[in-house]
């Protein structure tokens, strides 16, 4: 298969390009324990004070945590990195290289999904499952074999929702140039780090239906605890490709915007 | 010293930053973002009940007052110094006819002037929505006002030597994100510092983060007795001269230590 061939390389080439840097691997170590400890102590202050978080127990909450650690690696292994290199601080947009990009022989879009990974988000990943784990264990019974699978479906739908928002908001860039739009969809997903049901009405309502972050994480994390209703499920799965289609028609309208500069 | 050169060069800084605005927003947003999803996690953990004798409308003061100093008291000394040790622009610096103080201070107010007309206004609408309680005496304004002078102080020289450590490290910027974890847990951003348990009250008593961020805060929204603000000014001052102290002994044997790479 020749688009799996292309992304073998594109990992052979990235680990080549990281190993360079030896110093990085311990830096982005601390980084994900650092961030792993303050998001499991955050939870842990909270819970020393109440039992309950609008229906959410410690163990649902915990296993919420896990879903946005796992989310966020795999954001953190190829999405994030790839589309930085597009739209980032000075980057193609900005500088004028995107014209080689768009002059390559393949599909664009697949081009700047992949191209750039970062393994050492593979740590993230792993402690995001041993957060899984950890609140699983915690939790009164074990869970079926049917709520894993609605967990794996909605978080393959989360991952395909987290893509198609950081790919449109990547793609307004071309509207605005020199507007950190992807900055501005960082901050919103740190609302992501607690269920949706604890904001304000109109804000659940934004993060539900309009920039649907809020779902990313809650979703996985009601099907982990059993909690889902099919039609949640079926909803998500729905949001995640319609986000995707939506995005990716953003994306080649962005492109056809695109004026090149010169230097 | 020349002053009136720091001045002149202080306002030229200001305006110049100004015309970044688009960016400076951008950051401002997303520094307000940690500490608004800690207040909706409080505010929905506390219902009509109130935890601990907190109620909302105490939560939403507290939360609001703590964003305006959060961003007051910020520092980015490590980019405004760090930076130019790290890549040998401190050159320039060292050779202008105005201390290089003067080149951080310029930044530092260009920075918060900028983030403040982002931050202020919004903070205010928010305000508006969610109805702080806010009920505090002449005697506690006061005290307010110069923890709050103190606690810019204590986070300003604070962040300068951690950025004069560039001098000895050259990832010495790893260390901002322990830093902003400990700020994080600390500083009484993730919960009002009553609200931790026990032992990390205990340590956010003694460590220096509190007195950046939480402490005035803590004032304003008449938490404290009058004992325990004499005491936190106190502890206040002591970590302040502590950091002064570091930072002239670091600044002093790290221009030793220093030679420019490149041209």
């Amino acid at each position: 298969m020749f688009p799996f061939t292309l992304i073998k390389s594109f990992i052979r080439v990235s680990v080549l390009q990281n190993i360079a840097y030896r110093a990085n691997f311990w830096i982005d170590l601390l980084n994900s324990l650092l961030n792993l400890v303050v998001s499991i102590t955050a939870i842990f202050i909270l819970f020393q004070q109440i039992t309950e978080l609008n229906g959410w127990d410690l163990s649902a909450t915990l296993g919420l945590v896990g879903v946005y650690l796992i989310v966020s690696a795999l954001r953190g292994l190829f999405i994030g990195p790839s589309l930085e290199a597009l739209v980032g601080l000075g980057q193609e947009v900005w500088s004028g290289n995107f014209d080689f990009t768009l002059l390559r022989p393949i599909n664009t879009q697949f081009f700047v999904t992949f191209r750039i990974w970062r393994m050492n988000a593979l740590l993230d990943l792993f402690l995001g499952m041993l957060v899984i784990a950890f609140a699983i264990t915690r939790s009164a019974s074990p869970v079926p074999f049917w709520d894993w699978l609605l967990f794996g479906i909605t978080l393959i739908a989360s991952v395909l929702t987290l893509y198609a928002l950081l790919l449109a908001f990547s793609s307004l860039v071309f509207w605005s140039p020199g507007f950190l739009f992807t900055w501005v969809f960082n901050a919103l997903f740190q609302l992501a780090r607690y269920p949706v049901n604890i904001y304000p009405p109109a804000l659940r309502i934004l993060l539900t239906w309009i920039i649907p972050v809020g779902l990313i994480t809650t979703i996985p994390a009601m099907a982990l605890s059993g909690t889902a209703a099919m039609n949640t499920v079926l909803i998500a799965v729905l949001v995640a490709i319609l986000m995707f289609f939506a995005a990716s028609w953003l994306f080649q309208k962005g492109i056809r915007k695109y004026n090149s500069v010169s230097s | 010293m020349n002053h009136r050169g720091g001045f002149a060069l202080i306002k030229s800084t200001w305006l110049s930053w100004l015309q970044y605005r688009s960016f400076f927003f951008v950051l401002a947003f997303g520094w307000m973002i940690p500490p608004l999803v800690a207040m909706f996690v409080w505010l929905a953990a506390s219902g009509q009940d109130g935890i601990q004798g907190i109620h909302r409308s105490e939560f939403v003061a507290y939360y609001l007052v703590l964003i305006l100093v959060n961003q007051i008291t910020y520092s980015q000394a490590n980019w405004t110094l760090g930076d130019v040790i790290r890549e040998g622009l401190l050159n320039n610096w060292l050779l202008r006819p105005i201390s290089p103080v003067y080149q951080v201070l310029s930044s530092e107010f260009a920075g918060k002037f900028v983030y403040l007309v982002f931050t202020v206004p919004l903070t205010i609408l928010l305000g508006l929505v969610l109805r702080p309680k806010i009920d505090i005496s002449f005697l506690q304004l006061s005290f307010f006002l110069l923890s709050l002078i103190l606690a810019w102080g204590l986070r300003f020289v604070w962040g300068y030597w951690l950025a004069l450590l560039a001098f000895w490290f050259t990832r010495a910027d790893a260390l901002l994100a322990l830093q902003d974890s400990l700020v994080f847990i600390f500083s009484g951003m993730i919960a009002p510092v009553s609200l931790l348990p026990g032992f990390l009250q205990d340590i956010a008593t003694f460590l220096p983060f509190r007195y950046m961020v939480g402490f005035p805060v803590e004032i304003f929204t008449n938490q404290l007795t009058l004992a325990e603000i004499g005491l936190g000014l106190l502890i206040q001052s002591i970590w302040l001269i502590i950091a002064l102290i570091l930072c002239s002994w670091l600044w002093k044997n790290g221009l030793r230590r220093y030679s420019a790479i490149g041209g």
